[in-house]
Parts: C-alpha cells; sequence; structure tokens
C-alpha cells in the first residue's frame, strides 16, 4: 500500500472537465473526421483510472495521472500501421502529441485554443442548433449520453443518433479542426455564443426535469464562454462579456427561485439572501469590462436589466424606470414576443397596471402569445391588481391550463381559486 | 486478527453504464473506502486484475489452456485485508462502493488459512 497521503476528493467536474480538455486536444491530433476516436481514447483513460485507483487510490497528481495515460493511448493508435492506413494520420501530428505536456503552463494556452476550436467545430453552421449544443455537452463537457438525454428529457437512442449524424456531417462538409478565417471569426464566434446561450437556457428555464442537471447546465454555459473570454484569439469580446455577464446574473438567482417544498418563487417572493453574491459580483466584473465603444447587442442590454434585478436589495426597491428604459431599447434590435412581454411587466411598475394591460391587449391576435401561459399570467396579476377578479380569474384559467410544469399548475391553480372567491 | 482475501468479481466494466461525472463520485467513494481501511490498520494490500490471463493445466506433461470458466465473470481485483473474524470480513466487504450505483459485482471473502500455532 501506498504511504502517501490518502487524497479521497478530487476537484469539482474533474472527470468532466478533463474529458473536454483531452478531447479537444486529440481531435487536433487525429483530425475532425475522427472525433469518435478522440472520445474512445477519453472514455479508455477513465475506465483506466478508475479501474486502477478503485484498488490504490487517488494519485498525488490525478490530472498528470489522466494525461499521460491518454496520451500513451493516443501513441499507442498513431503507431499502429492498421490505424496509420484506416485514419491517414499526418505525421506532422505525432510529433505534435509527444512534445505536448499537458499540465505544463506553456500548453495551458495551446489547450485552450483546442477547446476553442472544438467549439467551432460544434457550432459550425451546416449542424443545427440542437445538434451543436448535444455535440458540445458530450465533447466540450464530458457529459454522457444518458445525461444528455435526461436534460433534453429525451431518450438515449435520439440523443445516440443526433451525435451520429452531427459527426457525419462534420466529415461530409469537411470540417475541419481549425480556427476560423480572421474575417470570419466574429461571425462564427456569434454561433457559438447563441449555442452557448441557447444551452443557457435549456437549463435556466423552468420546463420539467431534474433541478441539479439543469443548474450543471448553467455551470457549463458558463465555462464554455469563460474559456473564449480568456482566449487570445478572439480580439472584440464585448458580445462574450455580455453574455458571460447575464448568465452569471440570472444564474445567481437559480436557487431561490423554488421553496423547499418545490413550489415556483416569483422575483416578488423570492429569499434574496438565497441569491449567489459571488455568481452577481462575477456578473458585474464582465460587464464593467464591457468597453463602451462596441456595439450593443441584446446581451448587453438583457444584462443590464438582470443587473439591475440583481442589484435591488428587495423587490421594491428595484429601478423599474431604469428597467423600463432598456427595455425600449432592447425593442428596437429584438421586438419578439417575449420580449413584448417582459416589458410590460417593466411598465405595469413605472405607468401602472392599465397601461399595461393595455399594451397586452394589443397583442391578442398573436398566436404564440396567446398560447403562451406566461402572457395569460402577466394579464392575470394585472387584473387582480385593479381588483378585476373575475377577468383575473378567467386569465389564471388559461394560463394553468397551459402551463408546462407540475409547480407552476399549482401556484396558478392557488391564484385562480384565490381570485374566484373574490368575485 | 486474521487475514481475509476479498476477490472482486464483475462481467465486463461496471462503470461503463456510468456517466464520467458519477464514474467521479464513484472513484472518491472508493478512495474513501480504501482510506478507511488504512487507517484503521485492516489494508494489506489491493490490486486490480487484467481482465485477460491464462488458465494453465498440465495432463501427462503436457500444457493447455484451460479449463475454462463457464461464465463471463471474472476477478476484477482482490483487496487483502485485516479482521476479526468472518463476520467483520463480510462487513468489510458489504461496504465496498462496487455495491453502490447499480453496479454489477460479486465479492467473494475467503479467509488465508489460518493454522493454530503458525499464523493464528
Amino acid at each position: 500500500m501506498t504511504n502517501s497521503i490518502q487524497i479521497n476528493q478530487l476537484i469539482d467536474h474533474l472527470f468532466r472537465r478533463e474529458s473536454g480538455k483531452i478531447i479537444s486536444v486529440l481531435t487536433g491530433v487525429f483530425g475532425s473526421e475522427n472525433i469518435q476516436l478522440a472520445e474512445d481514447v477519453v472514455q479508455d483513460a477513465l475506465t483506466e483510472a478508475i479501474t486502477q485507483w478503485t484498488y490504490n487510490g487517488i494519485p498525488g497528481n490525478p490530472n498528470a495521472w489522466l494525461y499521460k495515460v491518454a496520451k500513451n493511448k493516443a501513441l499507442n493508435i498513431l503507431n499502429r500501421e492498421k490505424y496509420k492506413r484506416k485514419y491517414s494520420f499526418e505525421v506532422s501530428k505525432f510529433s505534435k502529441l509527444e512534445e505536448l505536456a499537458f499540465d505544463s503552463p506553456l500548453d495551458e494556452h495551446v489547450i485552450k485554443d483546442d477547446q476553442l476550436r472544438m467549439m467551432f467545430v460544434c457550432c459550425h453552421p451546416a449542424l443545427s442548433p440542437d445538434s451543436q449544443i448535444a455535440f458540445i455537452l458530450k465533447t466540450l463537457c464530458g457529459f454522457s449520453i444518458k445525461e444528455i438525454a435526461n436534460a433534453f428529457l429525451s431518450n438515449e437512442e435520439s440523443i445516440h443518433k443526433r451525435l451520429v449524424r452531427a459527426r457525419q456531417k462534420i466529415r461530409e462538409n469537411k470540417i475541419h479542426f481549425e480556427l476560423p478565417a480572421t474575417s470570419e471569426l466574429q461571425n462564427r464566434i456569434e454561433t457559438v455564443l447563441q449555442a452557448i446561450y441557447l444551452l443557457f437556457n435549456e437549463g435556466y428555464s423552468a420546463s420539467a426535469g431534474e433541478n441539479v442537471i439543469r443548474y450543471e447546465l448553467c455551470q457549463e454555459s458558463i465555462h464554455l464562454a469563460e474559456i473564449i473570454e480568456s482566449s487570445t484569439v478572439v480580439k472584440d469580446k464585448s458580445n462574450v462579456h455580455a453574455l458571460l455577464s447575464l448568465m452569471l446574473f440570472n444564474a445567481s438567482r437559480f436557487h431561490a427561485r423554488q421553496d423547499e417544498l418545490g413550489n415556483i418563487l416569483t422575483m416578488s417572493n423570492q429569499d434574496r439572501s438565497k441569491w449567489n453574491k459571488s455568481l452577481i459580483e462575477k456578473g458585474f466584473y464582465y460587464l464593467q469590462k464591457i468597453k463602451s465603444s462596441s456595439g450593443i447587442s441584446s446581451y448587453h442590454i438583457l444584462a443590464a436589466i438582470s443587473a439591475h434585478h440583481c442589484a435591488a436589495p428587495e423587490f421594491n426597491s428595484t429601478n423599474w424606470k431604469e428597467i423600463l428604459s432598456l427595455y425600449d431599447s432592447l425593442l428596437l434590435i429584438d421586438q419578439s414576443s417575449v420580449v413584448l412581454l417582459n416589458r410590460s411587466v417593466a411598465l405595469s411598475k413605472v405607468h401602472g397596471a392599465n397601461a399595461a394591460l393595455n399594451e397586452l391587449n394589443k397583442f391578442a391576435g398573436d398566436e404564440f402569445l396567446q398560447s403562451y401561459y406566461l402572457y395569460h399570467a402577466t394579464k392575470a396579476e394585472l387584473y387582480t391588481e385593479l381588483n378585476r377578479f373575475r377577468e383575473a380569474a378567467d386569465s389564471f384559467q388559461i394560463a394553468l391550463q397551459l402551463a408546462p410544469i407540475k409547480a407552476e399548475k399549482e401556484l396558478l391553480q392557488k391564484k385562480f381559486l384565490h381570485c374566484r372567491e373574490k368575485v | 486478527m486474521q487475514e481475509y482475501l476479498l476477490l472482486i468479481r464483475t462481467e465486463g466494466n461496471p462503470w461503463d453504464i456510468l456517466s464520467p461525472e458519477q464514474q467521479q463520485k464513484h472513484v472518491e467513494k472508493a478512495a474513501a473506502y480504501i482510506s478507511n481501511l488504512v487507517k484503521e490498520g485492516k489494508l494489506k494490500g489491493a490490486q486490480p486484475l487484467e481482465p485477460e490471463g491464462k488458465i494453465i493445466s498440465n495432463t501427462k506433461g503436457a500444457w493447455k489452456d484451460g479449463p475454462f470458466n463457464e461464465s463471463k465473470e471474472v476477478i476484477a481485483g482482490y483487496f487483502l485485508i485485516l479482521a476479526r473474524d468472518l463476520d467483520d470480513a463480510i462487513n468489510i466487504a458489504k461496504k465496498n462502493p462496487i455495491y453502490e450505483d447499480q453496479l454489477k459485482a460479486r465479492i467473494e471473502v475467503r479467509p488465508i488459512k489460518a493454522v493454530e500455532g503458525v499464523n493464528v
């Protein structure tokens, strides 16, 4: 047995994170047409780790252990003649791998850049957004197919097929493992940021599913954005900073949204002491990093709105005037129904419930809003404020029928009954 | 205190069904299990075994492969421990995290032959 100090814990998400790093670097060595090979090597390396460590304990430097094993397996593959023929490796990649000392500080930025290249491959416009995020989760974030299926309320077979098709598309479209041309870079970054934001919202949205894995999706999104943020390749980081800021502010409120019984709490009811202060701090850190010279995206505005919420010590001290003005700016670039709906809430705080209702009733013909439970729930709250209980009850009833998850339905049901009593 | 051999028997790789995140949690549990045994002075050795090896036999001076086990179950590794008695050894075996996370495994608990006056 070993005399060394027993280590019983690994850094949070070590297996996941290292998995992502090593797959990225190995894809650089094997080529993007052989991503599966890189995934297999990492899977094997983790299996070796478990087999060894469950008898001998965790080694002093678990990262180095994983890198060494993965590297050796990769070198074996490069060495074997049959693999050389099957996969047509370039000899230059061989020496790149041999030289790579994964955990030397010099190579840290090589690894980061490889992860960035991986992001560009995963988020290539040829892949559908759903494929992009499934693929990112599998390769960069070290999620298993089962975990991805759970996160998206799908089944393992569908996710498996989606990933197979994604790898096929990469081969068919000859999507290489490289940074886009400088002229293309900013555009392609936009696609990556969209995928990251989509992933974040999958985690953040209150649609059904386990809370634990949903929060992990938010964490992964932030982690991915931070990789871009720390890369030396991307010059204009304004949108990255804005998106990071937005995600951090929203994530800070994640755990305050439900009470111990699983009931949904709206912002007016949330216990703000449960808001994660260090995430809020980080949010402000990135908000301040945004250079005023760069353009404004919806990420910027949404981040500023979220900042105002996070900065208010309680619901009643929220700076609704500022928030309304920000929504007005947002409307100039994004007239989507959800923006209009959220703006109406701010509108009601500044100009009263009647003004907001007038706004909302203008969209009676909007198909999307009519089938969106929050549209009816918002109207119902406004009617309640004005003591128009019959109309409130009617709207709550529609809302609760449309609400997608149980906890929401229950909340709306309570409010519906409460209003009906007052009619 | 007596020596016991815990033989971990599995079919294939029981951790294949776990995600990297779950695998990490499992490793941490196993590391804690080993730590405890070491602290209590009960662990004399532990190693994983390669899944393939050979069973060799000799009949009339000729070496042969086999005879083989019918089942796919192999001994994946061993723990050589110190325990008060068989019940104590069994309790130690039961605490092995291989039994958690719906991993399929069996542990064979065998006392090292004790001879009074020799090694008892």
